[in-house]
């Protein structure tokens, strides 16, 4: 799992390649409290995201809980139809804001 | 044709990460469909990331043993580890409604297991938790 940062504009995309698993996630959460430390726009890019079992899902449905909290706004774009699968079957594809591409993710922040 | 591997770890991080990345090495050396690949992932993760939270638990630190068998109709996987009784099949569907703020973290898992497998079965049996999981490579 690697995680790289970009920011366009005051939006922050943060692509995360390989798997968001339990043995990955720890790390995730780390760079990910990181730009939440800071960003309160910010997409996530899941365009190399191989998998994400429910340790990812966990760091997701924290990362939206602070970002509503502190009025900000969390997307992401890129979800490979597994991944897709495991948001549909938790219900995530309801409570997130999933988009088609990186152009309609900014578009909707 | 039929391949199979086999492996023990123990029940902590590096034991889960050591199986992922053995399973990936397999999948890919004998050309698993990537939606396949990564249901199977997601299953042995969430399975063993139940055995490292249940070995915590309890006494020792445990160990399982994953083996994998693939055959011309599906992949079988099954997880024998020695920790505290845990039939992960007993538990409540977790609520996917809820929104963001309603949402507790965390009981998804198991849930997750079984919409992505075709079938999933545990047995206690000697004193071991065995889980077995299939996959069919196509679906019925």
């Amino acid at each position: 799992m690697q995680i790289s940062t970009r920011t366009l504009n005051d939006v922050h995309i943060v692509a995360i390649t390989g798997s968001l698993d339990s043995t990955t996630s720890p790390d995730a959460q780390k760079s990910l409290d990181a730009v939440l430390a800071y960003a309160k726009r910010l997409v996530l890019d899941f365009s190399e995201l191989d998998y994400i079992s429910s340790a990812g899902l966990r760091i997701l449905l924290g990362a939206a809980k602070k970002l509503r909290a502190s009025g900000g706004t969390l997307g992401m774009f890129g979800l490979n139809q597994s991944v897709r699968e495991v948001f549909e079957i938790s219900g995530f594809s309801s409570i997130l804001s999933v988009y088609r591409s990186e152009a309609e993710a900014l578009g909707g922040m | 044709m039929r391949h199979e591997f086999r492996m023990t770890v123990g029940a902590t991080r590096e034991g889960v990460a050591e199986v992922n990345s053995a399973f990936a090495g397999f999948a890919e050396a004998h050309a698993l469909p990537a939606g396949v690949r990564r249901s199977i992932s997601v299953a042995l993760d969430e399975l063993l990331a139940n055995v490292r939270s249940n070995a915590g638990a309890g006494r020792d630190p445990c160990s399982v043993t994953v083996e994998v068998e693939l055959d011309d109709e599906r992949v079988t996987v099954t997880l024998t580890d020695d920790g505290t009784p845990f039939d992960p099949l007993k538990r409540d569907a977790p609520d996917t409604t809820l929104s963001v703020d309603e949402r507790p973290i965390g009981g998804l898992g198991l849930h997750l297991v079984g919409q992505l497998m075709d079938q999933v079965s545990y047995q206690r049996r000697d004193g071991h938790n065995v889980v077995v999981l299939v996959k069919q490579l196509v679906d019925g």
